[in-house]
């Protein structure tokens, strides 16, 4: 039977000006199925989901009916619907309502009235179910982001719900507690039948094992089928979110690739075994290597050392990176490391007890505050919000500079020109890094720090960013990224450094980097890593692919 | 951190002892029951936080003294004059009412001090979340938002710093003022916008669909009520003797101060005891503790 079915739902907000968020769409979902909405952001996947409960369905004009368990949903109490409908929602921080564990647990039980004695088993089996335990009595204040999130799903799965709702839920984690979160869901919906519905732009950790796919496309549902089939489907239809599929899918269309389409790394694995049954005769791709010895670096750090507190561990424990100028770096490692804490040491947030920095050859130390960031060095903070302080776009870049040619310029160069007018606040989390991009690149400075910049983007967003970075390149800005994102920074960075430990272990290119590592590597690696020696990328696999089956033809 | 022994007790059981500790220890002023209270008060308080406790209590000296100095200055009544100060007459009766005074005050400090420390918000909350479920929960959410605010401000002013936006040491007081009004203004933006987000994910819980009940995350146990009862007994006998007159105190304009004999000693050492109780079953766990772990 069908858990939801939604009929020709149609809706535009008030402010829209008649454009439609969502255009005509229908859907089923059956009684215990996983499935997964993918889209460009702004397609309006939140929109939609947003329709599966009443209390969240946002004003404007809509026509469509929706039927929940067979009953037209407006119908179905606001009680009930608390109950037997969970929504999980982006942000990790500003769901949580309470400030101790125990009682964000309870919340939805004390909000139903839930009596002491069931509220009290139910909640112990939630907390042991998840894990939460350990931190039941805790100030949630002291929770890292993928605890909040794993609290907010365990606080409505308490409620039992029949289906759960996700919307991007881990857009604000880092790679790792996404997938264990990811897990989770997955374990909720194979272990208890909950039906699961989410949107996510994380699609290698959902696609193999979701029983469906849709694919929204300015408010249309353009494909719904089985995973394996609208991969087949969005490349026949040379539809953009091709590019958004998990890399095995790419890889296999982009080179042609004949029957089952693999999802996994096991099944690409699989599939790369047959068609190379013999040992492909080039097994590597030209790359440059890189020069240990560089000539007037952009910055140098020698041995930092630092920690936050007296008597707390130490972050930074002996930091050395020389990075040469007109580069784009990147800096990868494990959450917690201090790869952030760096940064903030490099711009003098930070000053650490031992070592010294060096900027353009002088050391930071030196440097006027004024000096160090006009024309020098300037930071985008990981959460682009905490840059902006004006009602619209236009008056934060003019916060920065006076010259309205330069504030066009960047607008330009960021790709905002269009959004000038509207509030931060009101941008897409891929919007809002750009837009912050821009006030940063109007202290015009030579050497850009980025922390976490591709958090919360999706693949189109993160194209569009890649290629804004590029133009900064090209004008000779030395840009250093801090990131999780392993496949961002395997694609475009020139040089990748491992964080572990306080310290900088290695320096490479991409490709010797991640061709040396076995776990901490692209998708694109492991899956083809006993074949080809040095493929990272999709586009690697792809093109060593058809150069061999190329000669063989 | 580990709860000390009285903190393990019911919510209900920390509140009652610290408003008799509290009331009394304003009420009171009789010096030998002002001395209980500091005394008892002072070993809680250490007990409570160790090292960090005996610099604290100590840092209270210099203000016992001031208060103490002080009060003849401003309060010139009294008989016996000692010497005049600005032309007025600084009397020994008022000095010694000056220790006093210092005394409740040092003492109400001492006792707030470990207030914070057993009674935290959450455990004050769950007390009324039963009787006011909405209120208490209001309660919750503005605990939960104090601390956000800070955060969040040092977040934005990090980030406005690492693009020069910081304000320094040198700025001028117009930049600093404008500066730290666009950090306000943001702050307020961004607290408004997340409290849509609550707000949702409160309705989307069920939120105002039924009468709220309350999660008890402690529960009422014999113990407790033992200890209440205990608690009361005590209370209401130290009540019974004060209403007798057996401690009252007198310092202006004359000393007339109840004198401690008799009966009276029995009013004395109950009080002494209820101040005593924290105390007394942190000793009694530690010492269960040692005994136990020889046992094994």
């Amino acid at each position: 039977m069908e858990h939801f079915e939604i009929r020709n739902l149609s809706f535009s907000y008030p402010t829209a000006k008649g454009k439609k968020s969502l255009d005509d769409v229908s859907l089923k979902i059956e009684k215990g199925e996983y499935a997964v909405i993918c889209g460009k952001s702004g397609s309006g996947k939140t929109t939609l989901l947003k329709h599966l409960k009443t209390v969240l369905t946002p004003h404007g004009k809509r026509s469509g009916e929706i039927y929940f368990n067979g009953f037209p949903l407006e119908k179905v109490s606001n009680r009930e619907q608390s109950a037997k409908i969970g929504y999980v929602m982006q942000n990790p921080d500003d769901q949580i309502v309470t400030d101790k564990v125990w009682h964000e647990l309870a919340f939805g039980l004390e909000s139903l009235g839930c009596d002491q004695k069931s509220m009290r088993s139910r909640v112990a089996e939630m907390a042991c179910y998840f894990g939460i335990q350990d931190w039941f009595h805790k100030d949630v204040a002291t929770l890292s982001g993928g605890q909040k999130q794993l609290l907010n799903l365990a606080s409505i799965m308490a409620m039992q719900p029949e289906l759960l709702i996700l919307d991007e839920p881990t857009s604000q984690l880092d790679p790792i507690a996404a997938s264990d979160f990811l897990n989770t869901v997955r374990k909720i919906n194979v272990e208890l039948g909950t039906t699961v519905i989410i949107t996510e732009h994380r699609l290698e950790d959902i696609f193999p094992y979701a029983d469906r796919a849709v694919v929204m496309d300015n408010g249309r549902i353009v494909a719904n089928d089985t995973p394996r089939n609208v991969g087949k489907l969005l490349y026949e239809q040379g539809n953009p979110m091709f590019t958004a599929m998990p890399a095995p899918v790419r890889v296999f269309y982009n080179a042609n690739g004949k029957g089952d389409c693999p999802l996994t790394v096991r099944e690409g694995r699989t599939w790369l075994n047959k068609e190379f049954a013999e040992e492909p005769k080039i097994t590597e791709i030209p790359f440059e290597t890189i020069e240990d010895d560089i000539e007037n670096p952009a910055i140098s750090l020698k041995e930092l050392w630092f920690r936050y507190e007296k008597d707390s561990p130490d972050i930074l424990r002996g930091v050395s990176l020389d990075v040469p100028a007109g580069s784009l770096s990147a800096i990868v490692g494990g959450n917690g490391a201090g790869k952030s804490t760096m940064l903030k040491a490099v711009c003098g947030i930070c000053k650490p007890y031992r070592g010294k920095i060096k900027v353009f050859g002088k050391a930071v130390n030196k440097y006027k505050s004024a000096e160090l960031f006009k024309n020098c060095i300037s930071m985008l903070p990981q959460d682009p919000k905490s840059l902006f302080v004006k009602k619209t776009v236009a008056e934060d870049l003019a916060e920065m500079t006076k010259d309205r040619k330069k504030i066009t310029e960047a607008a330009e160069i960021c790709q905002i020109t269009d959004l000038m007018d509207n509030h931060p606040y009101d941008l897409s989390g891929g919007e809002q890094q750009r837009a912050a991009l821009a006030k940063v690149l109007l202290t015009e400075p030579k050497l850009l720090l980025l922390d976490e910049p591709t958090k919360g983007m999706d693949s189109f967003f993160k194209e569009t960013f890649a290629s804004v970075l590029q133009k900064l390149k090209d004008q000779g800005i030395t840009v250093i990224i801090v990131s999780h994102d392993v496949e961002f920074c395997a694609k475009y960075a020139d040089r990748i450094s491992m964080f572990f430990d306080g310290q900088i272990l290695t320096t490479d290119t991409p490709q010797k980097f991640f061709g040396s590592n076995n776990f901490y590597t692209t998708v694109a690696n492991r899956m083809s890593r006993h074949i080809f020696r040095n493929a990272v990328t999709s586009e690697n696999v792809v093109e060593l692919y058809r150069k061999n089956k190329g000669e063989k033809a | 951190m580990r709860e000390d022994a009285f903190s393990k007790f019911h919510p209900a059981v920390n509140l009652i002892f610290f408003i008799g500790a509290m009331c009394f220890g304003v009420l009171l002023q009789h010096p030998v029951y002002l001395l209980a209270g500091m005394f008892a008060s002072g070993v809680y308080y250490f007990l409570l936080n160790g090292r960090k406790g005996i610099k604290a209590i100590a840092g209270m000296i210099p203000l016992f003294i001031f208060i103490t100095l002080f009060n003849p200055i401003v309060n010139t009544r009294g008989i016996t004059v000692l010497f005049s100060l600005f032309g007025r007459p600084y009397t020994l009766e008022a000095l010694i009412y000056g220790v006093a005074v210092a005394a409740i005050f040092v003492v109400m400090l001492l006792w707030f001090g470990c207030y914070g420390k057993v009674l935290t918000g959450d455990k004050f909350t769950c007390l009324f979340s039963n009787i006011m479920p909405s209120i208490a929960l209001l309660l919750v959410m503005v605990f939960r938002m104090i601390p956000n605010f800070v955060r969040k401000a040092k977040q934005i002013i990090a980030a406005r710093s690492s693009v020069g936006k910081g304000t320094e040491a040198s700025a001028s007081i117009k930049d600093k003022l404008t500066s730290g009004m666009s950090v306000i203004g943001v702050l307020t933006s961004w607290a408004l916008e997340g409290s849509i987000v609550t707000g949702d994910s409160m309705r989307a819980r069920g939120y105002g669909t039924a009468k709220r009940t309350s999660f008890m995350v402690y529960r009422m146990t014999k113990a407790d009520w033992v200890l209440i009862v205990i608690m009361l007994a005590m209370l209401g006998v130290v009540i019974g003797f004060a209403a007798s007159g057996c401690m009252y105190a007198e310092f202006l304009p004359e000393r007339n101060i109840a004198p401690i004999e008799g009966v009276n000693i029995i009013a004395f050492i109950t009080y002494l005891g209820f101040l005593l109780i924290p105390t007394f079953l942190h000793i009694k766990e530690v010492i269960q503790w040692n005994i136990s772990r020889y046992g094994i």
